[in-house]
């Protein structure tokens, strides 16, 4: 039982200090600004959707890793919403590409 | 001091080294990625189903939900500095922080408050479509969301300044501000796919 602990304890790192947290939010803050220039340059749909879904995912992740931990804490931890975070964005999107793709079967 | 560091150590004894709340917390933000992907999903199915009345691209304002956005980004930094404040045991900048996060969350909800008053106005109501009715349950229950948050914040501070906050109990900050940030990243979310996306002709 202790070994266990031990170990998932050897596996959690330092958490970072104030400054890193500040450097985040202004990357934060910036990717935002850049998201916000994207959605009004003149470009073509699947350009613009892939650049602004990618932004989101960075953004997505630094929040997760850096301000909720998960990049310092045990790993076991990643397990759950990970597996939440999966299974939510394959299931909606065969659902969505269901209807899309068959779109006389979209519910009206 | 001592008994209590020893029954706190006893506590966090698990098989994983991991505190059960801990590990209960993060399933449950697992399980809180569905609900919303639901939700979104359900959004993005029917936002062209707007009955010939408004649409969500007709009546919303980049520039102002930027900034809403923008601050409750940063209400994920005050969080966590409230979090490192109360792990060095500063209970006066924990106070300061936890509040800091509070106004900001009271600030996005005065915000789409406000956003949902000019839809109305404009003509995108609940009723107006389906469209409509799958935009305000997605982002109302995000509000609902935030607004429990706030509410437990200003329970940390009430705690904080009665003396119930000590150091040893720097758990229940982070289990609060692990709820906070997945707000904060739910609205990532929101705010890309449903505002910035430009939605097919």
């Amino acid at each position: 039982m202790a070994t266990g602990g031990n170990v998932a304890a050897k596996a959690e790192h330092a958490h970072p200090n104030e400054k890193v947290y500040i450097k985040v939010a202004l990357w934060l803050g910036a990717i935002t600004a850049a998201e916000i220039a994207i959605s009004y340059i003149k470009m073509p749909n699947p350009a613009k959707i892939a650049a602004l879904l990618i932004l989101s995912i960075i953004k997505f992740s630094a929040v997760v890793g850096y301000f909720m931990h998960l990049k310092f804490d045990n790993p076991t931890l990643r397990k759950p919403f990970i597996t939440g975070v999966i299974l939510a964005g394959s299931l909606y999107t065969i659902v969505l590409l269901a209807f899309t793709l068959h779109s006389n079967a979209a519910p009206r | 001091m001592v008994e209590q560091a020893t029954v706190a150590a006893e506590v966090h004894q698990t098989s994983t080294g991991i505190e059960n709340t801990k590990l209960g917390m993060w399933v449950f933000l697992g399980s809180e990625c569905l609900l919303f992907g639901a939700l979104i999903s359900v959004f993005l199915l029917y936002r062209n189903h707007a009955l010939g009345g408004a649409r969500l691209h007709d009546v919303y304002d980049i520039p102002f939900t930027s900034v809403s956005s923008f601050v409750l980004l940063m209400s994920s930094l005050t969080m966590v500095l409230a979090l490192a404040a109360i792990q060095r045991g500063d209970q006066h900048r924990l106070r300061t922080w936890l509040l800091a996060t509070a106004l900001l969350g009271m600030t996005f909800i005065s915000g789409q408050i406000y956003e949902f008053t000019i839809f109305v106005h404009k003509g995108f109501t609940v009723h107006s479509s389906v469209a409509g009715a799958s935009f305000y349950i997605l982002t109302s229950f995000h509000g609902a969301h935030v607004t429990v948050g706030i509410l437990m914040l200003l329970s940390l501070y009430g705690m904080s300044t009665r003396g119930m906050l000590p150091q040893e109990r720097s758990t229940a900050v982070e289990y609060i501000g692990l709820y906070w940030h997945f707000v904060d990243i739910v609205w990532i979310v929101i705010f890309t796919l449903v505002y910035l996306i430009p939605a097919p002709k």
